[in-house]
């Protein structure tokens, strides 16, 4: 198939979808979660079709408007969209574990009011972070970062009978909306500068003539996004607003909003736009800086919490540090072995660590909905009435700490290997991390595995819609893990060297015009 | 060699860390006193947190193995440190503000000076 | 000549972060959002209005291109910042949702009191 024709209805399903969402909901409950299923298993299908056709046939450019990149009177009225093997890999997780959560909401949701927005908001939210994956254009990236982050400040506050999602709800609207603005700053700055706001021809421009103002809008690109990411310091509202939303909402936010929104766009603009035309040394290391703060404060957070999601959160924050240690030593190390698998290790761990987080908060909400309660001192013993979802727990919890058999391991052990081989002392600071990682999750796992208190006695498995998702999930960690060299070295390396080559990028917007 | 790992290797470890507790085990009894077949020695101990004991206060904790202690001696021995990243997360919007505007001048500075 | 619209757009800017920082009250807070927000229209605005040849530019529109004499401003700023009103109005009634429905929870509007969650 094309992959050029199908390319739209990547944004076209979803957002047919989550408008004809409030109409379809008038016929009733039924129609309209069967809606919901149906339209985001089309965008799975969509998106697979696009991984497949980028991986068979190299990168992609689909226009909007004129064909040509020069234009009328030198001025191009158009947007692109350019999918490379980044992007579509991007692509392929954002609709499988927004189609599971999907799933996973029938259930979940069944005791709540108002689920015609709901699934209107979470087709939107996929909408917005699949725009991000797919879009060649700065602009267009701000329209979808803001119909993600929007979207997402929406879901987070939407048990608004309860003060928790309330607050949780400024706390990430009003400091996002200026870490958005940040954003917006930067690129208003680039347009000032160099007159397009098309990626790959921005990069043309600013490897001609680096001024100050590219660095000034890279600063600011970067501020903002580390705030999306949920870099520490400035992690905290992710930490209040993970918890707070509903748990497949969660396992979206954690699982998907905080790498498409957050690491992929920092990776696609510092690879892509600026490239080799500043020092990579220097914002690889102000990367590098974050990071290790980020894995230390994020993992020893998780060891004190006595609340289940936000231990959760808190795990995110210091996974992420994992992630941004291997962007930064990626552009610090830039073109040589170790630059490779540092990056091709980040973008491993993203991946996977989206089947584990959303796997480890869908397992959550599973607990909530059946106790009432996410407290860990009243928990203890689930494993008695609650075997399956316990044993999800245990996968999901020895993946993400890195154990060997799992997926989570073999992008770890990415990360560490170039760290050491790097600089020896970041690659203690990610097994210090990594030690506060396995405390707080020992923590959660004596919980389970200890004498059942009389409260979990009532409880059960929950039902198939809830039980599935975490099932397929379970499945594939598992499966991943025990193929991980071949994914390594068919997928991960040639996604890294993909990101890594912007004269690619830069060539691929040229010739597809 | 990058990027190289064998699942085999972990096996052997695996096997071998089993041999290495199960001789421990045996050390462990041998020279062992024989109160850990008789009395309180039976009961499983984690930090401090007896099962049979009633807490006053706690009588719906009774008998619950929490894990709420488990990680006791690592937040004892850094509880310094825990102690200054709690009270860092103070929860308030303004402070995550603060920290977003120092992010971003620590971030236009290094690059101003150094990009 | 002093270009005024950068340095207002610029002292906007600054002056919505202060707000954002100094003040208590969360309508104060939303309309500094909004401050910040109109500073950078201000300035995309202002990066598309160029002076060529001494002459006043006139609006964007292609149609009959060929037959203007004068220059014309730049679309594209224009696109960006009607796009970025409507996300900003989105924003600001979200925002305002939100704050409603705190006071009616917490019963104040002071920022300090929302403060349960952390540690």
């Amino acid at each position: 198939m094309n992959g050029e024709t199908i390319l739209p209805y990547l944004i076209i399903v979803p957002l047919f979808g989550a408008f004809s969402m409030p109409i379809i909901s008038l016929a009733g409950r039924k129609a309209r979660e069967a809606w919901a299923v149906i339209i985001s298993g089309i965008t799975l299908l969509v998106g697979s079709a696009v991984f497949h056709s980028v991986y068979e046939n190299g990168p992609m450019l689909y226009t909007l408007g004129a064909k040509s990149p020069f234009g009328k009177a030198n001025f191009p009225v158009r947007i692109v969209w350019e999918v490379d093997l980044l992007s579509a890999l991007m692509v392929l997780m954002v609709t499988l574990v927004a189609f599971l959560a999907v799933l996973y909401s029938l259930g979940y949701m069944k005791h709540d009011t108002g689920l015609d927005k709901y699934y209107t908001l979470i087709l939107i939210l996929e909408l917005g972070m699949l725009g991000i994956a797919i879009t060649g254009d700065l602009f267009n990236f701000y329209v979808f970062l803001e119909i993600m982050s929007i979207a997402s400040y929406a879901l987070v506050a939407f048990r608004n009978d309860t003060w928790e999602g309330i607050e949780a709800g400024i706390k990430y609207m009003f400091v996002g909306s200026i870490a958005s603005s940040l954003v917006l700053l930067g690129i208003a700055l680039l347009y000032g500068q160099y007159g397009t706001l098309t990626m790959g021809y921005l990069a043309v421009k600013i490897a001609q003539n680096p001024t100050v103002v590219a660095k000034v809008a890279l600063a600011f690109f970067i501020a903002g996004l580390l705030f999306k990411s949920g870099a520490s310091p400035v992690h905290m509202w992710l930490a209040d607003a993970h918890p707070a939303a509903p748990s497949s909402i969660s396992a979206m936010l954690s699982g998907l909003v905080i790498k498409i929104g957050g690491v992929y766009a920092l990776a696609r603009i510092l690879f892509s736009i600026y490239g080799s035309s500043v020092n990579m040394k220097t914002v690889g290391w102000v990367i590098i800086i974050f990071a290790c703060i980020t894995l230390i404060v994020g993992n020893a957070m998780a060891v004190i919490q006595t609340d289940m999601k936000r231990l959760l959160a808190y795990s995110s924050v210091g996974q992420i540090g994992y992630i941004l240690l291997g962007i930064g030593i990626g552009l610090a190390a830039y073109g040589s072995r170790t630059g490779d698998i540092a990056l091709a290790g980040a973008i491993y761990h993203t991946f996977n660590h989206a089947l584990m987080k959303a796997l480890l908060f869908l397992i959550a909400g599973a607990v909530i909905h059946e106790l009432g309660t996410r407290n860990l001192n009243e928990l203890s013993g689930l494993a008695k009435t609650m075997p399956k979802t316990t044993f999800a727990f245990l996968i999901g919890a020895a993946a993400i700490v890195g154990l060997p058999p799992l997926n989570g391991f073999a992008s770890k052990w990415l990360i560490y290997e170039s760290s050491a081989m790097f600089n020896p002392i970041l690659a203690t600071i990610a097994v210090i991390g990594t030690a506060f990682c396995t405390a707080a999750y020992v923590r959660v796992l004596y919980t389970f595995f200890g004498k059942p208190s009389e409260k979990v006695m009532n409880a059960r498995d929950p039902d198939a819609t809830m039980l599935w998702p975490m099932i397929i999930l379970a499945l594939a960690i598992i499966v991943m893990g025990l193929f991980p060299w071949q994914i390594s070295d068919k997928v991960m390396i040639p996604v890294a060297k993909a990101l890594e080559n912007q004269l690619g990028y830069i060539a691929t917007l040229m010739g597809g015009a | 060699m990058l990027g190289y790992w064998d699942a085999l290797y972990f096996v052997f470890v695996f096997i071998i860390g089993l041999i290495l507790a199960y001789l421990l085990d045996k050390w462990a009894k041998r020279s062992g006193m024989g109160t850990r077949e008789t009395g309180d020695g039976t009961k499983i101990f984690i930090s401090g947190e007896d099962p049979d004991r009633i807490i006053p206060g706690f009588e719906h904790l009774e008998g619950n193995y929490t894990g709420r202690n488990v990680m006791w001696g690592l937040t004892y021995a850094l509880k310094n440190f825990f102690a200054v990243l709690r009270r860092d997360h103070t929860g308030l919007l303004t402070d995550y503000a603060s920290y977003l505007v120092i992010t971003t001048a620590f971030v236009l500075g290094v690059l101003l000076i150094w990009g | 000549m002093i270009q005024f619209q950068f340095i207002v757009a610029f002292l906007m800017i600054a002056l919505g972060i202060y707000a954002f920082l100094a003040k208590r009250n969360l309508l104060k807070l939303v309309l500094a959002l909004n401050i910040i927000d109109s500073g950078i229209h201000l300035l995309l605005i202002s990066l598309g209005y160029r002076m060529e040849l001494n002459e006043v530019p006139t609006a964007p529109i292609y149609t009959g291109y060929e037959t203007l004499k004068s220059p014309m401003v730049g679309p594209l700023p224009q696109a960006l910042v009607l796009t970025s009103i409507v996300i900003g109005v989105c924003v600001l009634s979200l925002a305002v949702a939100l704050t409603i429905n705190a006071y009616r929870h917490y019963g104040t509007l002071d920022v300090r009191a929302l403060r349960r969650l952390r540690g």
